[in-house]
């Protein structure tokens, strides 16, 4: 049995040796498949995401019920079959699977300049290779990269994270410690909230809470998640930068 | 061949980003690979206040709060290490000697390595949980170093390493790492004195490795001899493995393997293996019972080889015997002290007389062949083996030492030798301790522990722990009846005490009700309210009144204290509350649940003084039905403060006329209404034998036995508190049908009667029938034996011990219907009234507050799992509290007994083959009397017949020949001995 998040309350370290305020190591790239209009990899910790975007293009059903004016957004999340601990298979209509799709469509519906491709259709395919918490903060945050790869218009970056608290753990209720960035066995154990915001964090555009919490730990939470947004916009920021300077240079096609 | 598997990518040590892999087993059978990110870092600290380094780069914590340094700048010094150190164990010391390290004033300035935690987690859990409560102890100052953490004290697994191995590793580096560190951090202050990094360790390998290294090591055992007072510090520390394995080679194996947990768990899975407590008879310690829920009755466990090293309370597996093989309970007395007197503690090879002694066998087999020798099978019970052990649940014992163990009684002789402790509790074996101070242990009462029990040992093997004091002195004993019953009795911590009223005993309801304490409170001062308790009791809880209204119906208040305006959830108050669970009452004090400050004063309903409340008011009619109730927070003044007695006599005196009178009489006549409406519904009313101890009020001896009597009066006084209660549960339950805290009483099933109704119908001829309450109760009553008005109470008694006992539970996790009282014979109930005394009603006042509007409810107690939490433990502490206070009367029983000779008369409760139980009413007593006491001659039981069936016992000894039967009235003579062996005082029971 190795140690619990109680161990917070010793050491102020929790289970992979990290303080409260600190993310997990953030790798991303752009550009990482060829054959798709926008593409990206993202790695925060052991998730991993490969995004890539396809549009915008005509849509492909007619007959539905046209948006009109407004490109639609599609979104598609694959969990695969070895990301996670156990091997699991998922059904093409798992509940949660929708739920996401749906959250991440929605988000991006508020960036997307989505007026100006009428009758079109933007599709975002995610795949999970690799699940060890945060997979919502991961996906929105791999399914920006790609956007702005495949050249979407769109008013801002959208980065999300995740915050726990650790309510519970610690001796008294009003000294749990918002944590930041929860890996999966925080996930399992801590209540959390996955934030995504846009601008300097001063705007949310997304915020899902499925654990039960106290409501006087929100605030703390939630400026403690926005923060974290902050970070790691600076570092998709920079990603982009590096990316967009290797195209100025011709290094990639 | 072997194929070489290329290591993850970022395994490499340079970077500060490393992982961690392990496998793990599910409770299924399934293993999973599990791969964890590790961060490394450099801002660990040291945590030694000679280090001014490691506490400018600590960081803080989200709110802004950093830990202090715990390891002292000038630690202590020893003969080894004149300069001070700091001890940095490793797990096995931990293991072997936690007692060691518990211990006041040695062993302070310790570094508890991560990788040390996590292995003693592994190992033990409990014994985890005493660490981490040593590192909250500041006194101790121990602490908690993160060494797999830090970068420079972190170690990878290598190819082809053991895990332990590494462990010894890391532990080493980390030593390694402190003492440079600290020598860093010594020159920079420019002192001379660094203390000494000590590594504790009785692994030799890891102590030839560490000498290498250059890392200041020990063994437990040098270390500890260097220090004063080795002698009582090293029986403390558990008999290391290494100390046995020179007798390893001819030791037998004398009891079977257990099975791998795999293996019992995929077998309790499938069915064919059965999971259970096991619970070893009271009265035959070769015997034990597992419920389990495949079986209606519980399985039965005979001897010593089927028990296979369970102790009583430990949750085993067992697998149940071929039909052939089953048995019927036994009918004989068996006590461990009688049987394997003469046996030799130093005798470990066990080879002369196999696992089983003869005296055993022979006690047994008398067993086995009555059983054979009957035609009808239908009381053969399933019977079962112990054959794994899923959880010990060992504990630390009181008891005596045997005499007759000690080899060297020399006061002076320090030699280690090996001695029995006889444990208090019948239930549990006799314990192997070695000890070099067994001379002057004789006489006293001792704590131990059980350390293991191997294969090879006949008895489990333990080690000292201190000693409470001389057998028989009531300070020892007390002591001992409070370890025994797990009662915490030391006083409140300062941290508690900090949490009281600042104002102490001169804290008044403010005079002024724009207070904030007013808020939300009605004046009830103008009401007549009235207190009756039994007399002396100082901390009141309830208060009643009543008055009629104009309407001619009646208003009825209960005025409970409000202690939970005092005791805020969350706090060191609360946390030591539930903790406790419930104060206990012992015959000459009592342990309170909360400061004395609160209980006997601040929140006692006082009489003639104002005090806070939560009172309960309904409107009834006449017939005592409610037509509407309220709850609200209140401040009342109590006007008077009666014994049962006291009331009783008022109420009976008619020249009394005033409001405060009347309103008693009210209260009296609608609390027989409301019993009578109770019985009806089928509650029943039960017996235990209660007696209360007179004592002097000065000394607090014994002067005398009086059983307790019953007024009118406490019936009042119970009618309404049930009545509160109910309310309460209903309201709470209405407002918080997830999380309310309920008391619920399950039906017995039906078996639990089969014993005693039989009885009833062979001996009397009477039925009892247990379809539902109701039925009982109307059976119970019919249960008369009019030459012996006594009877209707012994069948109580008995069928009392027939029932399940009842539990506090929160309401998400059962269903409505479970929720019934059986006894009471309401749908729902809870604990509101005694919220000074017991934590459960503390709870539900602040769920009852909540459900009001009064206040928020707090978080915790709206966690289900948090409250499931809370009532597991006041279920164990409030039956504790029962046991111990049943034991304390025992004791003083026998201590007002003390050479005195008296005839009483008793009644026959149990039959066994060579002996018989007697109750005697007059002093609440259970005796066993043996037919080898009865035959004048030394040892030899005279010639008896017995007949389980009928269940009489026909006795013809030489001098004595009479019949014995159940139920039967006889004459004892009661005298108390001290035992032979044990110097022990015992009460004696004969037949005249």
């Amino acid at each position: 049995m190795p140690l619990d998040s109680s161990i917070y309350t010793l050491s102020g370290l929790r289970l992979d040796g990290r303080r409260w305020n600190e993310l997990r190591r953030l790798h991303a790239q752009m550009g990482t498949q060829a054959a798709a209009d926008g593409s990206a990899y993202v790695e925060m910790g052991n998730t991993k995401i490969i995004c890539t975007v396809d549009g915008p293009q005509e849509q492909r059903r007619t007959g539905m019920r046209d948006q009109g004016n407004e490109a639609k957004i599609e979104v598609e999340l694959g969990l695969a079959g070895f990301s996670g601990v156990d091997r699991k298979r998922r059904a093409r209509n798992d509940k949660r699977v929708q739920e996401l799709q749906h959250t991440i469509a929605t988000t991006f519906a508020t960036t997307l300049f989505t007026h100006l491709y009428p009758h079109s259709t933007i599709s975002i395919h995610l795949h999970v290779l690799s699940q060890d918490g945060s997979i919502l903060a991961a996906a929105l945050n791999a399914a920006t990269l790609a956007l702005i790869d495949a050249g979407i218009p769109m008013s801002d970056y959208i980065a999300a994270c995740t915050v726990g608290s650790t309510a519970g753990m610690s001796e008294k209720e009003e000294e749990s410690d918002p944590v930041l960035d929860v890996n999966g066995l925080e996930e399992n154990e801590l209540p959390f909230l996955t934030v995504g915001s846009t601008g300097d964090g001063d705007r949310v555009n997304c915020l899902v809470m499925e654990t039960k919490c106290q409501v006087a730990r929100l605030e703390g939470m939630l400026s403690v998640g926005l923060d974290g947004c902050r970070q790691i916009r600076g570092i998709l920021d920079g990603v982009v930068r590096a990316h967009g300077r290797k195209l100025l240079q011709g290094k990639v096609s | 061949m072997t194929s070489l598997k290329r290591p993850h990518a970022s395994t490499t040590p340079t970077t500060t980003l490393s992982s961690k892999t392990y496998l793990r087993t599910l409770k299924s059978g399934k293993v999973q690979k599990i791969v964890r990110e590790l961060y490394l870092r450099q801002d660990i600290p040291c945590s030694s206040q000679l280090c001014s380094a490691c506490l400018d780069l600590q960081p803080s914590g989200f709110h802004k709060k950093t830990a202090p340094f715990v390891l002292s700048p000038t630690p202590a010094g020893t003969k080894n290490y004149p300069q001070g150190h700091y001890l940095v164990p490793d797990t096995n010391a931990f293991l072997s000697a936690m007692d060691l390290f518990e211990s006041e004033g040695v062993f302070q300035d310790v570094v508890v390595l991560q990788t040390v935690l996590e292995e003693v987690k592994n190992r033990s859990l409990p014994l985890y949980n005493r660490l981490i409560a040593l590192t909250k102890n500041d006194g101790k100052r121990f602490y908690v170093f993160f060494n797999d953490f830090r970068l420079e004290t972190f170690v990878q697994r290598e190819a082809g390493e053991t895990i332990n191995d590494r462990n010894d590793r890391a532990v080493r580096q980390s030593c390694i790492w402190y003492a440079e560190h600290l020598q860093q951090a010594v020159s920079a202050r420019k002192s001379a004195r660094c203390p000494a990094v000590v590594m504790l360790s009785d692994d030799r390998d890891c102590l030839r490795k560490a000498k290498a290294e250059g890392v200041t090591c020990s063994t437990l055992e040098d270390y500890v001899f260097a220090l004063p007072d080795a002698d009582r510090l090293l029986d403390m520390v558990a008999s290391s493995k290494e100390n046995r394995v020179t007798k390893e080679g001819k030791a037998q194996l004398l009891y079977p393997d257990y099975l791998s947990m795999s293996a019992m768990l995929t077998g309790v899975k499938s069915g064919t293996l059965h999971q259970g407590n096991f619970n070893v008879s009271p009265y035959n310690y070769l015997e034990g019972t597992v419920h389990v829920p495949a079986f209606d009755r519980s399985l039965i466990i005979q001897g010593r080889e089927n028990s296979n090293r369970a102790v009583s309370g430990d949750i085993v597996v067992v697998e149940v015997l071929p039909k052939d093989q089953w048995k019927a309970p036994s009918s004989k007395v068996i006590e461990e002290e009688d049987v394997g007197k003469n046996e030799n503690p130093e005798n470990e090879d066990g080879a002369a007389e196999g696992i089983v002694t003869e005296q055993e066998r022979r006690a047994l087999q008398e067993e086995v062949k009555r059983v054979h020798g009957r035609s009808t099978e239908g009381q053969a019970q399933p019977t079962a083996k112990v054959v794994g052990i899923i959880k010990r649940n060992w504990r630390q014992y009181v008891g005596h030492i045997d005499k007759d163990s000690v080899r060297s009684r020399a006061k002076e002789s320090r030699a280690q030798q090996t001695v029995f402790l006889v444990p208090m509790d019948k239930k549990v074996p006799k314990i192997r301790v070695r000890t070099r101070q067994a001379a002057s242990l004789l006489g006293q009462r001792v704590l131990v522990t059980i350390d293991s029990w191997d294969r090879e040992s006949r008895y489990p093997v333990g080690h000292f722990i201190r000693s409470l004091g001389e057998l028989e002195t009531k300070g020892a004993e007390t002591e001992a009846l409070l370890l025994e019953w797990d009662v915490q009795y030391r006083p409140f911590p300062k941290t508690v005490l900090d949490c009281l009223p600042a104002e102490g005993h001169g804290w008044k309801v403010p005079a002024s009700t724009d207070d904030p304490g007013w808020q939300g409170r009605r004046d009830l001062r103008d009401l007549l309210v009235c207190s009756i308790d039994p007399p002396g009791c100082v901390d009141i809880d309830d208060a009643l009144h009543a008055k009629k209204l104009p309407n001619g119906n009646f208003e009825v208040g209960v005025h409970i204290a409000d202690v939970s305006h005092f005791v805020k959830p969350g706090n060191a108050m609360d946390k030591e509350a539930s903790l406790r669970g419930t104060t206990v009452y012992l015959v000459d004090k009592r342990i309170d649940m909360l400061p004395s400050l609160l209980g006997t004063d601040l929140c006692s309903l006082k009489p003639y003084v104002e005090r806070y409340a939560f009172s309960v008011i309904w409107e009834v009619d006449s017939n005592a039905d409610i037509v509407s109730s309220s709850f609200t927070k209140s401040v009342i003044r109590s006007r008077e403060a009666f014994a049962y007695e006291a009331a009783q006599l008022r109420i009976d005196d008619q020249s009394q006329q005033d409001d405060l009178t009347q309103g008693m009489r009210h209260l009296m006549m609608l609390s027989k209404k409301l019993r009578a409406k109770r019985m009806a519904a089928g509650a029943l009313n039960l017996a235990s034998p209660e007696v209360r101890v007179e004592t002097e009020s000065e000394t607090s001896d014994p002067v005398d036995v009086k059983t307790k009597q019953l007024l009118d009066t406490n019936q009042l006084v119970e009618e309404f508190m049930l009545l509160a209660n109910i309310s309460v549960a209903a309201k709470n339950y209405e407002a918080f049908p997830q999380v309310a805290l309920l008391r619920r009483h399950a039906a017995p099933p039906k078996t639990n009667f089969e014993e005693l109704s039989n009885q009833l119908k062979t001996k009397k001829g009477m039925e009892l029938k247990t379809d539902s309450s109701r039925a009982l109760a109307d059976s119970l009553d019919a249960c008369q034996d009019p030459a012996n008005p006594f009877f209707n109470t012994l069948v109580r008694i008995l069928a009392t011990r027939c029932m399940m006992s009842a539990e506090y539970f929160c309401s998400g996790t059962q269903s409505y219907p479970e929720f019934r009282h059986y006894g009471l014979a309401s749908e729902i109930y809870t604990h509101f009234t005694s919220p000074i005394r017991r934590y459960a009603d503390l709870e539900a006042h602040r769920q009852l507050a909540a459900a009001i509007d009064y206040e928020p409810l707090d978080a915790s107690l709206q966690s289900k799992s948090k409250l499931e939490g809370v009532c597991k433990n006041i279920n164990v502490r409030h039956r504790n509290a029962q046991m111990a206070g049943r034991a304390s009367v025992e004791y003083y029983v026998g201590q007002a007994l003390k050479g005195r000779v008296l005839e009483e008369e008793g009644f026959v409760m149990r039959i066994f083959s060579n002996g018989f139980v007697v109750f005697v009413p007059r002093f609440g007593i259970e005796g066993l009397i043996r037919l080898r006491e009865m035959s004048g001659e030394e040892g030899r039981e005279p010639e008896s017949v017995f007949n389980a069936e009928e269940y009489w016992l026909q006795i013809q000894g030489k001098e004595v020949e009479r019949k014995v039967e159940l139920f039967q009235k006889i004459k004892v003579r009661i005298s108390d001995e001290a035992e032979e062996g044990t110097g022990k005082r015992k009460i004696r029971l004969q037949l005249v």
